[in-house]
């Protein structure tokens, strides 16, 4: 039995194993990259260049703080390892560079993070449109700067952020297409009363586009990608409140890469299959895992921290983390000093920050009419709008309907990119909230491993599981 | 579109990896998609309905960017380092 077992390196559970270790626990560290950091961290396995354009190079500065901590002596880091099963009496099925393995935990962290949404619009599946974290873990992990002339669409600050970050690296940034009008962001500014130092942080990068010439557009969206092979442009449009383009003059720019972010969704596979409760909010970015104050899941001696728990973002990640390790580590007979008022403070402080901006920034349903009959939803499995439109009015109103019907879901990537428009599509076909069609049932393995991983006596195929 | 190596040139030896069967420069450290980006290769596969595709979430979760590793077929290339006996095979 392993005293703590920790699922993700990323901010949340890199600051839980420090913390557990430092109290004196024995703490193993699961990650499925090579390298700790998670997303915001994401390390590069390349010696860094003698001059980071600046915002890469804090990042970098900020990652390497943060990961000093991993050589305790009492952590275990097993990178390039995926967890493909969790179960409620917290046994971990992994599969590494050594093969499968099953590991028991006393006490078990899941920091498993989140990923990005994106929402279809003809075009989004040609080779050179990208998720803006995409472009970003190239910046950070590569050093490779994935475009020169690029368009940022979606809604939320990530797209200023990453322009500046992509324009330090040399990018021409055509424009930032975000979908909140001024007026609506403007209008509900005052829920960032507060939070002075992010809203200056946020103004910054603002001065800094505008200096550069980059236009931000406020109230539109990408509404076509075009190109043969690649895409070579892209169309913008103003749009109304909720989000159906308005009928009027269109832009054409002329791009070589198109990056999207419409926000972030917790990744709740492993919390649900270890059984915990979940539940729904905007604020969140949709399902998120219910703790309580000490980080602890419904499941006793299971926790959840950072984006698992709803999009909290880094400066929730890493209280949060912190939490529960302390939490683990008692429970594991240790004692630690730390006083967690002072912790739970931030990652309250935090997440209410993010909480608003989660729904300030929300997707609008109106979006949906951007995707035509012949638009791909289910990108793995080719699945047109068209055909899950007439599948919804056979009187289909769930996600988990909606998959042996039409396939939806069922590809690779496990629904990950199409369940959260899946979702939007059904409330916009149905008029139900997109809570109601529910989420995905996960069974593992939460990602393809070799079939002999699952019956040994098997050959070596890949399966995907569901099919 | 070919995408740009910040800091380049890069200190390190760099090595090659076979591309359908031709040389492409690679530097330890990189995954093989960032290798096919930077050569200028944004296509690492076509899909059953014949729709080209490549690189997209970057962070191994959306299983566009297959490609053909060693003979076996789909191998995620944003997630997989590059190495000096990889033979990758991405359509033309
Ligand atoms: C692509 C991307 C870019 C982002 N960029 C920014 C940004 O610029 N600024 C910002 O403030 N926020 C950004 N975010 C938001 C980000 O989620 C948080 O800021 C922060 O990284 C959250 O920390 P975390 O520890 O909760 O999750 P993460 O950092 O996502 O870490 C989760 C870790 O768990 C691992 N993992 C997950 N499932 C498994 C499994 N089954 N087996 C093994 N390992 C597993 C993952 O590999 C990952 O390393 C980004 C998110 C993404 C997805
Ligand atoms: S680009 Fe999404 S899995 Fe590689």
């Amino acid at each position: 039995m392993t005293e703590i077992i920790v699922i993700g390196a990323g901010p949340a559970g890199v600051a839980a194993a420090v913390t557990a270790a430092e109290a004196g626990a024995r703490v193993t560290l699961i990650d499925e990259n090579s390298l700790p950091g998670g997303q915001y961290f994401k390390q590069a396995a390349l010696p860094a260049p003698a001059s980071l354009p600046p915002t890469l190079a804090e990042n970098f500065r900020q990652g390497q703080a943060l990961l000093a901590g991993l050589s305790h002596k009492n952590i275990t880091f097993r990178g390039n390892t995926l967890v493909w099963n969790v179960t409620p009496d917290r046994t971990v099925s992994l599969y590494g560079p050594a093969g499968p393995e099953t590991l028991a935990a006393a006490q078990l962290i899941i920091a498993a993070g989140a990923y990005e949404r994106v929402m279809p619009f003809p075009g989004w599946t040609l080779p050179g449109v990208m998720t803006v974290g995409g472009a970003q873990l190239l910046l950070k992990g590569q050093r490779l700067l994935a475009g020169q002339r690029i368009l940022l669409a979606g809604t939320g600050p990530l797209l200023q952020v990453a322009g500046v970050q992509l324009l330090e690296a040399g990018a021409e940034i055509v424009a930032i297409a975000e979908l909140q009008p001024l007026g609506s962001i403007i209008a509900r500014s005052p829920r960032f009363l507060g939070h002075r130092d992010k809203v200056k942080l946020a103004l910054n990068n603002a001065r800094r586009l505008k200096r550069a010439g980059v236009p931000v557009k406020f109230g539109y969206a990408i509404v076509r990608a075009t190109g043969e092979n690649e895409v070579s442009g892209a169309v913008i449009a103003r749009v109304d409140a909720a989000g159906h383009p308005r009928p009027g003059p269109e832009s054409a720019l002329a791009v070589d890469t198109v990056c999207l972010n419409f926000g972030f969704a917790p990744d709740t596979r492993l919390t649900q299959l270890a059984g915990c409760k979940h539940h729904f909010a905007e604020r969140f970015g949709g399902w998120a895992a219910i703790t309580d104050d000490n980080m602890e899941t419904s499941q006793p001696g299971i926790f959840a921290v950072g984006e698992v728990r709803g999009i909290g973002g880094v400066e929730a990640a890493l209280p949060e983390g912190r939490l529960a390790g302390q939490v683990a580590a008692r429970k594991s007979g240790y004692r630690t000093d730390e006083s967690a008022g002072p912790t739970r403070r931030a990652a309250r402080r935090a997440r209410a920050l993010v909480g608003q901006l989660n729904t300030v920034f929300a997707v609008k349903p109106g979006l949906m009419t951007l995707a035509q009959d012949d638009t791909l939803i289910c990108r793995c499995e080719e699945i047109s709008a068209g055909q899950l439109r007439a599948a919804i009015r056979e009187g289909i109103t769930t996600l988990n309907n909606l998959k042996p019907w039409t396939r939806a879901g069922m590809g690779r990537c496990q629904g990950r990119i199409c369940g959260p428009i899946l979702a939007h599509l059904l409330a916009a076909e149905t008029g139900l909230e997109a809570q109601s069609a529910g989420q995905f049932t996960v069974r593992p393995p939460v990602k393809p491993v070799p079939l002999s991983t699952l019956l040994p006596q098997n050959n070596n195929d890949e399966v995907a599981h569901d099919k | 579109m070919t995408a740009t190596r910040l800091g380049h040139p890069r200190p390190e030896p760099s090595f090659t990896i076979m591309v359908n069967g031709r040389p492409v420069e690679a530097w330890p450290g990189e995954s093989i998609a960032a290798v096919l980006l930077a050569a200028g290769r944004r296509v690492f596969r076509q899909t059953a309905g014949h729709a080209p595709r490549g690189f997209f979430c970057g962070m191994g979760i959306c299983f566009d960017c297959l490609i053909t590793l060693n003979g076996v077929p789909n191998v995620r290339s944003c997630v997989t380092p590059a190495a000096p006996d990889c033979v990758v095979e991405a359509p033309e």
